[in-house]
């Protein structure tokens, strides 16, 4: 097995911010916040809220609201078109945590691809779920 | 294969399925008969052949005849479009999350 050389995993990045979780929850969830960074939106952080995004001029992604636990922990399901029309989902998870100096540590977590492909697949969703990251491949 | 014509969505849903990712991976550098792959794993031949033709059937496992044998390998490049999402998202974020810092000093309280 020697060909197998990376171990991929969910994309996690770490911050120290100096605004407060209060704070850095609006920028996370208010539409007109969350434009300036991400795209625009129409975000709301109620569970189930669907929503468009738009990070990329023309490459709209289709967002569901997973969870929504005020100052601590925004979800939502990431489903994006690829190159024929098929449809991937993944998950972006927000986890915000107060720093003893009165900011926030945020952390990001992109994870969990799979793919609901056209037609039929949808309706078994969970039978395609795929953990991308857990897979290893010749570099 | 071409890299144009490959079903990006199919192998995500091909390696869905635990032993077929498993039966993937022990083809990556060693070629196999099915009944090489089937020992050491507790799933049948018919099984075995079936994940063999979901991998084959979006070019993840490709099939060579020699004689009354057929033995099989790993194509691990037809990955290259889930490393290329993969990729794209951890230079996607970071920058998006410097853009989120400037928004955070912008903001009024």
């Amino acid at each position: 097995m020697s060909d197998l050389a990376d171990t991929v995993e969910d994309i996690v990045l770490d911050y120290d911010l100096d605004e407060a979780p209060e704070k850095v929850w609006r920028a996370l969830t208010q539409p007109e916040l969350v434009a300036a960074w991400l795209g625009p939106n129409d975000i709301a952080p109620e569970v189930g809220h669907r929503f468009a995004l738009e990070p990329t001029p023309d490459k709209p992604v289709d967002c569901e609201i997973l969870e929504a636990d005020p100052e601590r922990r925004l979800s939502w399901r990431w489903r994006e078109a690829d190159e024929r029309g098929g449809m991937v989902d993944s998950t972006i998870t927000f986890e915000v945590t107060p720093t003893p100096l009165g900011g926030s540590h945020l952390r990001l977590v992109h994870s969990g691809v799979r793919a609901a492909g056209a037609g039929s697949v949808l309706g078994a969703a969970n039978d395609n779920t795929l953990m991308l990251w857990s897979l290893k491949w010749a570099a | 294969m071409t890299l144009e014509s490959f079903d990006h969505t199919g192998v995500f849903r091909a390696l869905a399925d635990p032993t077929r990712r498993a039966v993937f991976e022990r083809l990556v550098g060693a070629e196999m008969t099915v009944s090489d792959l089937t020992t050491g794993f507790s799933v049948s031949q018919p099984a075995i052949s079936q994940h063999l033709a979901a991998l084959r059937g979006v070019g993840l496992v490709s099939e060579r005849r020699a004689g009354r044998f057929a033995y099989y390998k790993a194509e691990p490049e037809a990955l290259a479009p889930l490393v290329d999402w993969i990729d794209k998202y951890r230079a996607f974020w970071p920058e998006r999350i410097e853009r989120l810092k400037d928004v955070l000093k912008g903001m009024d309280r």
